[in-house]
């Protein structure tokens, strides 16, 4: 087995162990990507000579008997909508072509401090709008599974990355399920936290109340290894919860006797693939057969989730994006005959038809006269979905779910129909309205294409959910590995 | 010819003195070179978020209960969105429908009376950077440095009548920020900018016209002005058969005239929705309580207490009230007891003030002392020096510090007020200068002047003038 | 609710150029996602709660000192004499 293939439990061994060391580490991620990024196009921008400088330093501190933090020596693919200081953050969007951040985003930070290795950015769908990766100003990222077919998105580069080995873990950003949708389609295991407990610091806003940096890993203990490091109060972030946070990927312990699972009628209904329905229930029953116990519960406003998300988002993200102007940074239009035109042309040239379209949409939903028929509407939805899941946690501790209702489409299938694309998230979308923590995991393959599971938790119950996902892989996933390309 | 009645509402937007800006700690501070006092945060880059200073809070609160307002303990701020270079995020964080402070009001004093301003509400928020224009430069410059300095808003309601009225409350809104040291109000730089709204309508109407925003007014005379003159114009307009059409327009000092800026159509939709990166805004009632205490007497109630109680004219009054140091220091003077408040009033507005504003030094840092002021003109009340003696107590006091019974000594300046004294000076006048004494006779009474005049030049000066004149008079009538 | 959607006033506001051949996607796209707000359930209670649990700490006025011009200003189009240089600008 090559280096790259290990998971980050087992290289922290291998590392202590001197088996390896953290530059033999990298270059056998690095010999990797060479081999595959031509095929997968996961990474806009790669820090090869950085990451080797990094590894020489955290060897250097093995060599010394050194604390070399959390994550020493572990390569770690970044989205390209984490600002780090002096690399290129694109947001995968022509208007952010040469934008290089003079800071560092909290959760770099926090990394660095661990003692990570940085590969370099992934691909993504521009502003992280999109669930195919196919709305990159840069490339189209392939799913390792089936290079003819999409990865997902919009953090499509990271789960590939980390399928394909081309990382061992990866950050990610979820606003509607763009962790869990691509996690799903390629394989692996991604978290979306709880809403407030990853500081947003430095992750470029697409939806303020909805936007959260989550993990991807190939096992659930790698998923929760990256988020212990990255969780945490930060007070840059007004929004950031102030609370005690314990580590989670040493408590595992798949121990899931007596746990109560709802399984919700409105997630195994029409808008959903048969035989990934019966994959996940069987999924379930696995869970049932290890001690958890199953129930049947409803979330009726399930069906409003889409529509309350798409206002919401597009409504914060009309004004997230309006900063992009082309006076400070970025792309600014060569020609232009004033102030006005020139606002019109650079946002027009930079940005693509998604995120214009979303771009237009908020602003409508936002504008005088339809503010309270639109937004309004949308937020008290939202309260009113989120009281929803609070009801049923009474009745179980988890929820478990399909994460998306197909698997991997191909390139070009969805493109050009938005509604089609969005209803990929209709099973991802109510956990971001809810603030929810949610991890995806694989469970099966259809026809050689992987297909994923949800779990959800009630607000700071990570640890549940990835010890029942734990306990499932523990007993079935032999889906962790770095696929075949 | 119809009477008109002007209907003015103002809108005063306050820089606060804070260590930091409003959403990031950069240092709020005027005058730094262009793009120094700049981080992330405030120029808008991606991925940065605000944070909420707590001194602002504060301060909006303070200026809450100096003005009678109801706050509002639990609210948020919301997203003004708007292109523009100077404004880096492309939108404006403020408040919209729950402003920080509400329904409240401030005693004007006005042609010697107190007048009701209503306030309709107070509210925080960030303030934009800064363009500069110049034929040398290829565009126009963005200064960042004023991004995210934090500003209050203070909304009245349209309860003025006049272009004095909205100076008098400009005035007073000033002294109050003032007085609680929440802004320096430096209008030069910017730290108090205001909007102006105006009406009119026939005397007698309770219907409000249609109201005009002037925006670009940089001083509280030039509110006066454009207030007049926008007036003008819309009476003519009226007078004329013609229609107000609701707009913002532009003042322009120099010119003396306001120009169109937008027309309702072109009205900015500024699409407000509340900011989802800060949380809900809550203050504590006991927090609240101890903000509320911390509120001294402010300036327009006091100057209206040292009318009534000291009864000093509105304009003494006003004087001494100025500033915090002056009043305190006369206060500590009226304490004792010793001497007419009048004549306290006059000395300190007067020939102290216009002394250290000379030596430039403050009341405080300078030599004089409540003790020693009202020795002084405890001297002078009671005939022992005379005033313009008195003039020269004070400036020895300034220079040396020395108590003015010394300084009267040393300089031998006590006046002569020993009646058998004086009256032989004034015989001997009288004797000396019998046309006089025959002129005054005759009915011309400005040969007393002459006379006393000629009794100071007898006593080098020295002699008590009131007292030669009484006892002039009383001689020349006997 | 209204179903006409001004793209050109919407494009305005959020100062963004559509050709004319656009306009009618955008309105069909637009409009078809509009059409799924029709799904939204009705409310009595038309006001959002402020919620005074989730009261926000605030942060100490201190000052920490700002970034080097030269950095917050390095991504910018345009520069001159230390700031960002737009479009003459008539006020």
């Amino acid at each position: 087995m090559e280096l790259y293939e290990y998971s980050a439990l087992e290289l922290q061994k291998l590392l202590k162990a001197k088996k390896c060391s953290a530059t033999e580490l990298t270059q056998s991620v690095f010999a990797r990507i060479d081999t595959v990024e031509p095929k997968l196009e996961a990474y806009i921008t790669l820090t090869k000579d950085n990451a080797l400088k990094q590894a020489a330093k955290i060897d250097d501190k093995f060599s010394k008997g050194e604390n070399a933090g959390a994550l020493a020596g572990i390569p770690i693919g970044i989205k390209d909508n984490i600002c780090t200081d002096g690399v290129l953050t694109t947001c995968g969007s022509k208007i952010l072509y040469n934008f290089v951040p003079p800071y560092d985003a909290t959760v770099i930070e926090k990394l660095k401090a661990a003692g990570a290795v940085f590969t370099g950015k992934l691909n993504m769908d521009e502003f992280a709008m999109g669930s195919s990766c196919e709305n990159s100003y840069y490339k189209k990222t392939h799913n390792p599974h089936d290079i003819l077919r999409v990865p997902g998105g919009s953090s499509g580069g990271s789960a590939a990355a980390v399928a394909a080995g081309e990382a061992v873990l990866a950050l990610g950003s979820d606003t509607g399920g763009s962790i869990r949708q691509p996690a799903a389609l390629c394989g692996v295991v991604g978290l979306k936290p709880t809403y407030s407990t990853v500081s947003r610091y430095g992750l470029v806003a697409f939806a303020s109340s909805l936007d959260q940096i989550g993990s991807f890993g190939r096992t659930v203990g790698d998923a929760a290894l990256l988020y212990d490091a990255i969780k945490g109060y930060d007070s840059l972030d007004a929004t950031s919860a102030a609370r005690e946070y314990f580590n989670i990927a040493d408590k595992l312990d798949g121990n899931v006797k007596g746990l109560k699972i709802g399984i919700p009628a409105e997630y195994f209904g029409e808008g959903v693939d048969s035989e990934i329905k019966l994959m996940v229930l069987k999924a379930a029953k696995e869970l049932e057969n290890l001690g958890a116990q199953l129930i049947n519960i409803s979330l009726p406003s399930t069906d409003y989730a889409l529509s309350a998300y798409y206002i919401i988002a597009c409504a914060e993200a009309s004004s997230n994006l309006a900063r992009f102007d082309g006076v400070k940074y970025g792309y600014r239009a060569e020609n232009y005959e004033n102030l006005v035109d020139m606002y019109e042309r650079s946002r027009s040239e930079g940005f693509g038809t998604e995120v214009k379209r979303r771009i237009m949409l908020g602003t409508f939903v936002l504008s005088s006269g339809y503010y309270d028929a639109y937004y309004k509407k949308a937020k008290l939805t939202q309260n009113r979905i989120a009281a929803e899941f609070t009801a049923a946690f009474k009745e179980c501790d988890i929820i478990l779910t399909p994460t998306s209702p197909v698997t991997a489409f191909k390139i070009g299938d969805r493109f050009d129909d938005p509604l089609a694309m969005y209803a990929a998230d209709i099973c991802t979308v109510p956990v971001n309205i809810a603030g929810l923590p949610a991890v995806s995991l694989p469970c099966g393959k259809l026809s050689g294409l992987p297909v994923g599971m949800q779990l959800i938790g009630s607000k700071f119950s990570e640890q549940t959910i990835l010890n029942a996902g734990f306990a499932y892989e523990r007993s079935c996933g032999e889906y962790g590995n770095v696929a075949k390309i | 010819m119809m009477d008109y009645e002007i209907v003015v509402g103002l809108e005063v937007h306050a820089e606060l003195s804070t260590q930091s800006k409003i959403y990031c700690s950069c240092k709020n501070e005027f005058g730094a070179q262009v793009n120094t006092r700049c981080c992330p945060i405030c120029t808008g880059l991606p991925g940065t978020l605000p944070t909420l200073n707590k001194k602002v809070v504060e301060s909006a609160a303070r200026m809450g209960f100096a003005l009678n307002c109801s706050i509002n303990r639990i609210c948020k701020q919301d997203r003004k969105n708007y292109f523009y270079p100077d404004l880096p995020k492309a939108y404006q964080i403020s408040q919209f429908d729950v402003p920080l402070c509400e329904y409240g009001f401030v005693d004007v004093l006005f042609n010697g009376s107190e007048k009701r301003i209503g306030i309709t509400r107070i509210h925080i928020e960030e303030d934009a950077g800064k363009l500069l224009h110049g034929d040398s430069f290829s565009g126009s410059l963005v200064d960042f440095n004023r991004c995210g300095v934090p500003l209050i808003e203070i909304v009245s309601e349209p309860d003025m009548r006049s272009a004095a009225e909205a100076k008098a409350y400009l005035d007073t809104i000033k002294s109050i920020l003032e007085c609680l040291d929440i802004s320096d109000c430096k209008m030069q730089e910017g730290s108090i900018r205001c909007d102006v709204n105006v009406s009119v309508r026939p005397m007698g109407s309770k219907v409000l016209g249609t109201r005009c925003e002037m925006k670009n007014v940089n001083s509280f005379n030039g509110a006066s002005h454009a207030i007049e003159c926008e007036a003008k114009r819309q009476i003519e307009i009226i007078e004329n058969g013609g229609v107000i059409v609701q707009e913002t327009r532009r003042w322009d000092d120099d010119k003396g005239m306001s120009f169109t800026m937008r027309s309702k159509e072109d009205a900015q939709d500024y699409r407000y929705f509340p900011e989802p990166d800060l949380r809900t805004i809550v203050l504590e009632e006991e927090y609240l309580k101890l903000l509320a205490a911390s509120i001294p007497e402010l300036p327009n109630k006091k100057r209206i207490r040292y009318m009534n109680e000291f009864g000093l004219s509105e304009f003494d009054a006003g004087l001494l009230t100025e500033n915090l140091d002056k009043a305190n220091f006369f206060e500590e003077c009226t304490a004792k007891g010793l001497v007419q408040p009048k004549n306290l009033a006059n000395w300190l507005t007067g020939d102290v003030t216009r002394s250290l504003n000379e030596k430039n030094i403050s009341l405080n840092a300078s030599n004089l002392t409540p003790a020693k002021i009202v020795r002084l003109v405890e001297l002078i009340e009671k005939g022992i020096i005379s005033n313009t003696a008195g003039k020269t107590v004070l400036e020895e006091i300034f220079a040396t510090g020395g108590e003015p019974e010394d300084i009267v000594r040393e300089k031998a300046l006590s006046q002569v007020s020993d009646t058998a004294e004086l009256e032989a000076i004034v015989k001997k006048v009288l004797l000396d200068n019998q046309k006089s004494v025959a002129d005054y006779r005759s009915g011309k009474s400005n040969a007393a002047g002459f006379l006393v005049g000629q009794c100071m030049r007898a006593s080098a000066g020295k002699a008590n003038p009131q007292m030669i004149r009484e006892l002039l008079i009383r001689l020349l009538e006997e | 609710m209204e179903k006409e959607i001004n793209i050109r006033r919407i494009a305005k506001l959020a100062r963004l150029h559509v050709e004319e051949d656009e306009i009618e996607r955008f309105e069909r796209d637009m409009g078809a996602v509009v059409s799924m707000v029709e799904k939204l359930p009705d409310f009595e209670d038309n006001r959002i709660p402020l919620d005074e649990k989730d009261a926000m700490p605030f942060r100490e006025d201190e000052v920490k000192p700002s970034m080097e011009r030269a950095r917050v200003l390095q991504n910018a189009p345009k520069t001159e004499a230390g700031c960002i240089v737009v479009p003459k600008i008539v006020e």
